[in-house]
């Protein structure tokens, strides 16, 4: 069976998908602060493998590393409800499938206590 | 202010592009459109110059390029808000009823950026993957290649198939043990196997420094070939030689091991065919009158002796010494002529025997 990463078309879609996030997320006066001074193209970049991971699609963070990296960010609980609406709200933009939806922002809340550190 | 009547005010509005028009003398911004003075608000009309609202811009170099007629092209970035805008600028020099004026465009390039950004990490991924498979693959070719001649593995990997070959001219040879059953080591078959292991590995080794290769082994029984697939004049002499160094190897090894292993040996030239044998599980093996001719010599065989008849001592005589044992009803072949291969008088280079020493024993 197709996963859903190839249902809707790989990384091609998943770029966008995330590059359409950040957008969004910049606006955002709860979690804009934290991608400031962000170099951007890095970041778009792990997400969308990140995303793409989330998806059944290659590259693969460990809970370590994704853990590592957020710790220094001091994010609260708050900023992580957040993301997840934002992150809803684009899927929600994509036309993506409910279900589908709630797998990947469901992958998303298992790891909140490993992104969450304030 | 310059009169813009004929410059198309769309254009200037355009979405994308950020549009000024720059004093072609001092570079004051004079103009802008709606893109540019959202990027850079309070900028038109001051007396302001593009060097004080655009980080990179070198006006040396933007004054010598359009002085020669050429656009002045740069990239750079600013902070709007909390994003950090890429942009590719080009400065060009025009006329308007015979008044200079420097047109600047802008083009927001950040996402060109995340795009390029990504291919390139995307690249090298993919590159990353394929080596892996690429490895991977030579694994496998490694593997395949243990069980099947390269030309065989060649032909299956070209059409999928392979058909059976014959070759007239090969050599065989054909080795068990005495009594493996009954050996005393029996009783740990663990350490048996690693014993025989040991061994085989070995001849292995021989095999290879004479042009001979294995076939199988089953069991007790090693089975080797010379001449195939690659035609190999010396087909009878390579197997002549490998028998006698693999009974030297035995006899050196029980010399310093209590587990004695006694051997016996059929040696045979003759014609042979070559194929894979099944599906899934491939197996090439050897077929044909010469391979039972050589397991029948070594059924004959006297343990630690070297067995063969007339077909293959014509080809080898005067190389080895030999000892008759007379003619011989061989089932399926008639009455052929025995010999033993004399091992210890036969003179195969004592550089051999060095590499023998060198073995693992």
């Amino acid at each position: 069976m197709a996963t859903m990463f190839e249902r809707y078309g790989g990384f091609a879609t998943v770029s966008k998908v995330v590059m359409a996030f950040y957008d969004k997320a910049l606006d955002s006066d709860v979690i804009g602060v934290y991608f400031e001074n962000v170099e951007m193209p890095a970041l778009i970049d792990h997400q969308t493998k990140f995303i793409s991971q989330v998806m059944g699609g290659p590259a693969s963070f460990s809970d370590d590393v994704l853990e590592r990296v957020h710790a220094p960010l001091k994010i609260n609980g708050a900023a992580f409800d957040e993301m997840l609406s934002v992150l809803q709200e684009t899927l929600e933009d994509f036309d993506m499938a409910e279900p589908d939806i709630n797998t990947i922002l469901g992958e998303l809340r298992a790891r909140r206590s490993r992104v969450v550190h304030a | 202010m310059m009169n813009l009547d004929n410059i198309n005010t769309l254009l200037l509005e355009s979405a994308g592009v950020g549009l000024a028009l720059l004093d072609p003398d001092g570079f004051d911004i004079l103009m802008s459109n709606r893109r540019f003075e959202e990027w850079f608000p309070d900028t038109v009309g001051l007396g302001k110059s593009v060097d004080q609202v655009l980080e990179n811009i070198d006006l040396d170099k933007l004054r010598s390029k359009l002085s020669a007629d050429k656009p002045y092209t740069f990239e750079t970035s600013f902070q709007m808000k909390r994003r950090s805008v890429n942009l590719a600028v080009t400065c060009s020099r025009h006329t308007h009823n015979d008044a200079a004026v420097v047109i600047m465009e802008c083009q927001n390039i950040s996402k060109m950026k995340e795009l390029e950004y990504m291919i390139e990490s995307y690249s090298k991924m993919i590159e990353k993957q394929n080596r892996v498979l690429q490895k991977e693959k030579e694994r496998t070719e490694k593997l395949l290649l243990n069980l099947m001649p390269k030309s065989v593995y060649q032909e299956l990997k070209t059409f999928g198939v392979t058909t059976p070959q014959r070759y007239d001219e090969a050599s065989i040879f054909m080795l068990d043990f005495v009594g493996f059953t009954d050996m005393a080591i029996a009783q740990d078959p663990a350490g048996l196997i690693s014993e025989l292991n040991d061994i085989f590995t070995a001849f292995d080794r021989i095999a290879e420094q004479f042009g001979c290769e294995r076939i199988k082994t089953m069991g007790d029984a090693y089975m080797a070939v010379s001449g195939i697939p690659e035609a190999n004049p010396e087909h009878a002499l390579n197997i002549a030689r490998f028998a006698v160094l693999t009974l030297r190897y035995i006899k050196r090894r029980n010399s310093v091991h209590s587990q004695k292993w006694v051997c016996r040996i059929g040696i045979n030239s003759g014609p042979v065919i070559g194929s894979i044998v099944g599906v899934q599980k491939y197996v090439y093996d050897i077929f044909g009158p010469g391979v039972n001719l050589a397991a029948r010599m070594e059924t004959l065989s006297e343990p630690e002796e070297i067995t063969l008849c007339e077909d293959m001592h014509r080809l080898i005589k005067n190389e080895f010494h030999f000892s008759e044992r007379g003619e011989i009803e061989v089932k399926g072949f008639g009455k052929k002529q025995i010999f033993t291969l004399d091992a210890a008088r036969s003179a195969v280079q004592m550089s051999n025997d060095d590499m023998i020493d060198n073995l693992p024993i």
